[in-house]
Order: C-alpha cells, then structure tokens, then sequence
C-alpha cells in the first residue's frame, strides 16, 4: 500500500484501520506521524465545545418577536406575577433611578448627534394610524443605526415600537396603583429591555 | 444520576418543552432556548469570528425555528433541525457578504489539493503541543466550506450522515471535507509551531 492509497483510505474510514493499514502505519513514519496528528487536532477540538453565551438581549429580542407573530400566548405581566413574593417596597426607589438612566442615555445620544434630521414631515406621514410618533431620542438612535446599518433599521425600529408600547402600558398600571409591586416590576422589566435596545444598537453602530 | 439517566431526562423535558411550545406557551421557548443556545451560538461565533454578527445569527436561527415549530413531527432529533436552520442562517450571511463560500457539493475528483507532504527534515508530531489558543486560530483560517464540516463534526460532535443531512451534501463529500480541513488545519499549526521556533 502506498502513502497515497492510505491517505485515501483514511479519508474514507476515519479512525478504523483495515489489517493493510496498520501494516502501512507500522512501516511508514510520516504517514504514523499523519493519524497521530490528525489525531490529536480531533481530540482538541472537542474540548472547544460550546462555552460562551449570547448576551440576554438575544432571547429579549426573539420574545419581542414571538410576541408580535402571536406564537406565545398570554400577557407579560403574568410573568412578571411570578416575581410577586419575592419583591418588597424598597424597590419603588428604583423607578425613577430606572427613568433618570433612559434620560441620559437620551443625553449620550443627543451629544454624539449624527446630524441627521429631526423627525421629518414625511417619516410622520408613514405613521400608522393610532400610531404613537417616536420620541426624538429613539428617532435619533434609529438614524445613527440606519446610517451604519440600514439593513438592522427596521428591525430596532418594530424592537422599540414594541418596548415603548410595553412601557406605556406599564406606566398606566404602576400610576393607577403605586402601591402594586407586580406593576412596579413589570415598569422596571420595561425599562430594562428598553436599555437592552438601546445597548445593544450602541454596540453595533459604533465603529 | 447516571449521564444516560440525565440524558433521558433531558430528552423527555425538551419533547415537553415542544409540545408546550406549541400550544405558545412562552416558558417552553424559552426552555428550548436555553437547552440549546451555547451550541448555536457557539457555531455562529466560530463561523463568523464577531460576537455582534453571532448573536444577530442565533436570534435568526432560533426565530425560523420557533416560527415552524409547529410543523415539527421529530422524525429528526430537535438539536439536528435547530442546526441545520443555523447552518443556512450562517451560510446565507456568508454569501450575502460575498465571501467565498467552498462548494459543498464538490466531488472527490478534481478536488483542489490536499497540503503536500513535504519531503526533508522531520517534523516533530503535533500531539502533545497544540495549543488551544492557536487551534482557534488556525480553525478560523479555514476556508468556510471546511470551517463549518469541521466543527460540525470535531467540535459539535455530529454524524457524517448528519452533517450531510444539515448541510445538504453527500456523505462523501463531508467526509472530504473534514479531512481537508482536518489537513489544512495541520498544516497551519505546524506553521505556527515553526514560526514560534524562529522567533527571538
């Protein structure tokens, strides 16, 4: 058997070896030292198996959308329900400590201002009807990703549309009752993902 | 608990998960996320070297799925239908870039070479030295036609009938692949070791 009929053999059969080809390995050093390598890149690599993570913004991100298609059943605030036992009064404080860190994300995003345009005649005649118009910060936002990334434009655009109708839902349920920790957390689950929005198109746009 | 006890544990709650996913139940997502989003993510990541274009990949890969899960009958295993979905979410990137992608219906015959071996001194084997840091490397500087049969199947652990499966080609031709690649990625790190030796 040549080196050349092994290597094709080897190919075929992977780790197996036919009587003729341990012969040829037990004969033949280079084509030894060949498995053994090709041995040893195989095992290595196994030991690369999965052990990083996506961000939490990443499983955010398809609820949204599972959301909107109408795949998942059932309201926000039942999961928020979930959290009731374990919440107490200390975390009302945090509500606007949440508020005042969307209103310097606001700020960031004001000063590094792209110069693009406010919001335009024409971008609020696409408004749906019953549509709410975009604060200018998200308007802002969205232009710096269209400038970097049009592609992703559209798709942080419905994620924002969803998070602010999701917050303004919240806001009316925390503002009616300001005593019911649920609709306090269900304000602060809002927030949050509002922020995840905003970080992670951050992360994208910056070059 | 044993690992196979575990293992059927862990089979049984994922075919609970689907069925309760199905009905739009948001926990069994996520459940099914969870189970298996380091895998998917971990693919995207090794085939696109960027963590912003991974993540982009996972939410894709895991939204096709998640959108047709109610058409999944479980002829193939769940984990195998998930990759596959992310195999043609990273594939269609790559093209959609422009990059060139290696056909992976390429047939055995009139296949570009394989790295020859050269003849002169002896080169020390590889085991015992790879260093994993260079492995990950050198995988991402293989073409991506032989990047993806590779970890595939090295890395992930797949079937040569699974891989053909997922990515749609001969079984013959995956096992070319992978050891083109397998070659490919010998040579690179032989290259490295040697150029570490000369350095000061």
């Amino acid at each position: 058997m040549t080196c050349e009929e092994f290597e094709r053999v080897l190919q075929e059969l992977g780790a197996s070896h036919g009587i003729e080809q341990e012969a040829h390995l037990k004969s033949c050093s280079a084509c030894s030292d060949l498995v053994s390598d090709l041995n040893a890149i195989s095992q290595q690599a196994r030991l690369l198996q999965a052990s990083e993570e996506p961000s939490p913004w990443v499983w955010n991100s398809i609820e949204l959308a599972l959301r909107q298609d109408g795949l998942i059943h059932g309201s926000q605030r039942e999961r928020a329900s979930t959290f009731a036992p374990l919440l107490n009064w200390k975390l009302r404080w945090l509500v606007p400590l949440a508020a005042a860190f969307l209103v310097a994300f606001g700020v960031l995003m004001h000063e590094r201002g792209t110069g693009q345009p406010p919001l335009s005649g024409t971008e609020t005649a696409r408004l749906q009807p019953g549509e709410a118009a975009m604060p200018s910060d998200d308007q802002q936002l969205l232009n710096t990703v269209g400038a970097r990334m049009p592609s992703m434009r559209a798709a942080y655009e419905t994620n924002l549309r969803s998070v602010n109708a999701y917050i303004r839902d919240a806001e009316q349920s925390a503002h009616s009752d300001p005593n019911d920790e649920v609709a306090q957390q269900y304000l602060m689950n809002a927030y949050e993902q509002r922020a995840m929005v905003y970080e992670m198109a951050l992360d994208r746009s910056l070059p | 608990m044993t690992d196979a006890k575990r293992q059927q544990g862990d089979r049984l709650s994922e075919a609970a998960a689907i069925e309760r996913a199905k009905q739009g139940d948001a926990e069994a997502f996520e459940t099914l996320y969870n189970l298996h989003k380091r895998r998917v993510y971990s693919l995207c990541l090794r085939m696109t070297a960027n963590t912003a274009a991974a993540e982009d990949l996972t939410q894709e890969a895991f939204l096709q799925l998640f959108r047709k899960i109610g058409t999944f009958r479980g002829e193939s295993a769940f984990s195998t239908w998930l990759h596959r979905m992310a195999v043609n979410v990273v594939l269609m990137q790559l093209r959609k870039k422009g990059l060139p992608v290696v056909s992976l219906e390429e047939t055995m015959e009139g296949e570009e070479e394989a790295p020859r071996k050269e003849p002169g001194a002896e080169d020390p084997r590889l085991a015992g030295s790879i260093d994993r840091m260079q492995l990950q490397l050198s995988i991402r500087a293989l073409p991506p036609g032989y990047r993806m049969i590779f970890l595939l199947h090295d890395v992930e652990g797949y079937e040569h009938n699974e891989i053909a499966e997922m990515v749609g080609c001969s079984i013959g031709n995956s096992k070319s692949q992978l050891h083109k690649a397998r070659m490919k990625l010998r040579e690179l790190l032989k290259t490295s070791r040697a150029e570490k030796a000369t350095k000061p």
